[in-house]
């Protein structure tokens, strides 16, 4: 293809080399920002002599074994737990209407901050929470609180229900939209009906034709989910023990702290996180070759009932149980932010009150204004990063290569904590002191992949014909740019644009290390209220982070329709 | 024991609708070795005939009549207790298994070595002896066609359904494919309904040709 040499044509070529840039140079400096002090370099405490004196501090700490166990634990259980449930529900209501309807229910959930659904399932099973309200005094006999270690327990029971119950829905709706792409779903459903014909059950139909071919499409994504939940911090900061804490929450603490030799043991535990995260991806692994060898015979061995029954179910009582406790968490948010007093087992609050919301609204400003500068700025850029890139695909007429495509998604499979802190030691020795350029820099580094996600499928699926026709009647590549290929696509630009808000909006690790605790945001807020005084405050505060991302989406929803309807 | 029945697949004042506009209607009986050819444009409700007789209409049809299979009433029975095989233009193996897997997949419990054997006599018949351990994927199309066939005929249907079975070959394999097809029907003793808009197809059957009216 011979495209013209214009200004427009010149800086969309160099587009995917400049996000490219943007994030292998940070993530990469920020491994190498972290490596260099966890072998004992680090010239701003005088330690200039490599040694592996920071991992014998590391593995000295008392409790560092519950910490490595408490974080290969939590994310193994819950992402097992997550993937179960959803094979589950994809079984038992495969080629029935609630699908869509579970689908419908679960997808908002997608969208909620980590930090604000820890904290509504904090307030849910805590001791004098809403779980044991409804079911206080007539069932427990329960006049006071009951002594129970939720959400903190030390087992890491109340991480697995916040991480499965955010894991959760994100599977199930990558499953659903590999079964809505035409070629892979309508294939799979064919053979739904082929193993049908043949005598077999829906549900074994499902567990023997549908699900091996269907994992193949997960895995990726479920790998990611494993490696993510991994070292999270916001859900196991508020809902986890904290003698121990889960290590990537240890590892925040230590760099945090104001002694800065601990620094060393910190990036130390960087590493060692790293590890944990990789023994995670092959144990995983493991587990898929144990099932795979296992289930071979049984695969062929002509069984076509399989208690579909049973399973079916167990599958409604879990989905019941699983909605019901969302909606409950949700439920109970609210009222705790409009509660006055609100004695105990009382199920809903003894007097009900706009107080919280008015002052919390009042302290909100800054951190509000925080928080959508930085997700505006960094949305953005991804956005026109994003869009150049794909441009440029299709100028040069071939997809970005296998290498690219890989490096677009390194800031989600790399645990965050393990580069953001070398991040910021990074951002001194270029000495970037505005921190609030910081933290858009740092926040595009995680928006970027999931707007690229979300627009690629679009762009490279818009019909190559229009531009063709439009070429031919003499516009030039800027022109069909401008005015024809963005305005068709109008409606995915917008909800990637969404999406992307709702990514900055709820970080809370890069917004805190690149802002050095100074630039705050309603994340950093609600996470720091979680553990304080107020219920009712922090209750304020989780729904806001909440509104905000479902907001956008709704924005983003609505104005492509009012627009095209206006033209009507 | 009736051992005489002569397999049947009958089709009793079959009316089809979609939102009270009427697509078809049909009163048929095929037996065991017979084939019906139903043809007619795209749009004529032809593949949605086909969804009824395999209990799998969509929720905007509507239909009245009654399906005998061997003289039972299975009008009511779910898709996968009638035992009415499928065989469509897309082989449709199951990539995650090889060509053994496929057919031990769709044959009924048993020991394991006798349904081995069973598999790899079907193989030979069919000119694909020793292509147990393949994968689907590294047929050509008509082995995989072959291999489809068999899987179908395998499962011990009491019935089987032809979907365009052959619109998907060259004529060359088409020819081979089809006569294969039709010989195991025979062979087999087995009512099948075929749908296409293939006339040499038609012709192949030798059966009843019914052609469905497009409707506007």
């Amino acid at each position: 293809m011979i495209v013209a040499n214009t200004f427009f044509t010149r800086t969309v070529r160099t587009s995917p080399a400049v996000m490219i840039a943007l994030l292998v140079v940070p993530v990469l400096g920020g491994l190498l920002g972290v490596l260099l002090p966890a072998f004992g370099w680090f010239p701003a405490l005088g330690a200039t002599e490599f040694g592996l004196f920071g991992f014998t501090e590391l593995f000295a700490t008392p409790g560092i074994e519950r910490m490595l166990l408490l974080s290969y634990g939590t994310s193994l259980v819950s992402t097992l737990l997550a993937f179960v449930i959803t094979v589950l529900i994809l079984a038992s209501y495969f080629n029935s209407p609630w699908l869509k309807r579970i689908q419908r229910l679960l997808g908002p959930i997608l969208v909620i901050p980590h930090a604000a659904a820890a904290i509504a399932i904090g307030f849910l099973i805590a001791p004098s929470g809403f779980l044991s309200r409804l079911f206080s005094p007539w069932l427990t006999s329960w006049d006071t609180p009951p002594d129970w270690l939720f959400p903190h327990d030390p087992y890491g029971l109340s991480i697995i229900l916040g991480l499965a119950l955010k894991e959760l829905p994100f599977l199930l709706l990558i499953a659903l939209g590999v079964l809505a792409q035409p070629e892979i779903g309508k294939v799979l459903r064919q053979q739904h009906k082929v193993a049908s014909s043949l005598g077999y059950c829906p549900m074994t139909g499902f567990f023997k034709v549908i699900l091996p071919s269907l994992y193949g499409y997960m895995r990726l994504p479920i790998l990611a989910v494993l490696a993510y939940s991994s070292a999270s911090v916001e859900i196991p900061l508020i809902l986890g023990p904290n003698t121990p804490p889960t290590l990537a929450v240890a590892i925040m603490q230590w760099f945090n702290d104001v002694d800065l030799s601990l620094r060393i043991k910190a990036s130390s535990g960087a590493i060692v996180q790293i590890l944990v995260t990789l023994s995670l991806l092959v144990t995983w692994w493991g587990i898929e070759l144990l099932v795979k060898k296992c289930s071979a015979a049984w695969l062929t061995n002509g069984e076509r009932e399989h208690g579909g029954m049973i399973i079916k179910l167990i599958t409604d009582v879990i989905t019941f149980v699983m909605v019901s406790t969302i909606i409950l968490a949700l439920l109970g948010m609210v009222f705790w932010s409009f509660a006055g007093f609100w004695s105990y087992p009382n199920l809903l609050p003894d007097q009900f009150m706009t107080m919280h919301w008015q002052s919390a609204l009042t302290q909100m400003q800054a951190p509000l204004f925080n928080t959508l500068v930085i997700a505006f700025s960094s949305t953005l850029l991804a956005i026109v990063l994003t869009l150049f890139a794909l441009e440029s695909e299709q100028q040069s007429n071939k997809t970005i290569s296998a290498v690219s495509g890989l490096i677009i998604y390194l800031p989600l499979l790399i645990p965050s904590i393990a580069f953001l802190f070398g991040l910021v030691w990074l951002f001194e020795q270029v000495n970037s002191q505005n921190t609030y350029l910081n933290v858009i820099f740092a926040h595009l580094l995680f928006v970027l992949p999931y707007v690229f996600l979300s627009l690629a499928n679009s762009y490279r699926r818009l019909d190559p014909r229009f531009s063709s026709v439009a070429a031919s009647l003499g516009a030039a590549p800027s022109k069909i740019f401008w005015q024809l290929k963005l305005p068709l696509l109008i409606s995915p630009i917008l909800i990637a644009s969404a999406l992307g808000l709702a990514i900055s909006f709820s970080q809370y690790l890069p917004t805190l290390l690149a802002g050095a605790g100074r630039i705050n945001t309603i994340t950093t807020e609600a996470v720091t209220l979680a553990n304080g005084a107020s219920r009712r405050t922090s209750a304020v505060y989780a729904l806001m982070q909440m509104l905000l991302p479902a907001l956008f989406f709704i924005l983003a929803w609505l104005t492509p329709k009012i627009f095209s309807r206006a033209r009507v | 024991m009736k051992s005489i029945t002569i397999p049947s697949l009958v089709i009793e004042k079959l009316q089809l609708k979609q939102k009270d506009k009427k697509l078809l209607s049909l009163d048929e009986e095929i037996i065991g070795g017979q084939v019906l050819t139903i043809m007619g444009p795209s749009g004529s409700g032809k593949s949605t005939l086909l969804n009824w007789l395999v209990g799998m209409l969509p929720n905007e049809f509507e239909a009245t009549g009654k399906l005998y299979l061997n003289g039972a009433d299975v009008s009511e029975t779910p898709s996968h207790q009638r035992h009415i095989g499928l065989l469509y233009q897309d082989p449709l193996l199951f990539p995650h298994l090889t060509v053994e897997g496929n057919i031990a997949f769709a044959m009924p419990k048993g020991d394991k070595q006798e349904r081995l054997d069973q598999i790899s006599d079907a193989l030979k018949q069919v000119g694909l002896e020793g292509m147990e351990k393949r994968c689907p994927e590294s047929l050509s199309g008509g082995q995989q066609a072959r291999v489809a066939l068999l899987r179908v005929l395998l499962s011990k249907p009491k019935a089987i359904l032809l979907d365009e079975p052959f619109s998907k070959l060259d004529s060359q394999l088409r020819q081979e494919t089809r006569q294969l097809v039709f010989e195991q029907i025979q062979r087999y003793s087995l009512p099948a309904v075929m749908v296409t808009h293939d006339q040499s197809d038609a012709t192949a059957a030798q059966g009843k040709v019914i052609t469905l009216d497009k409707l506007i």
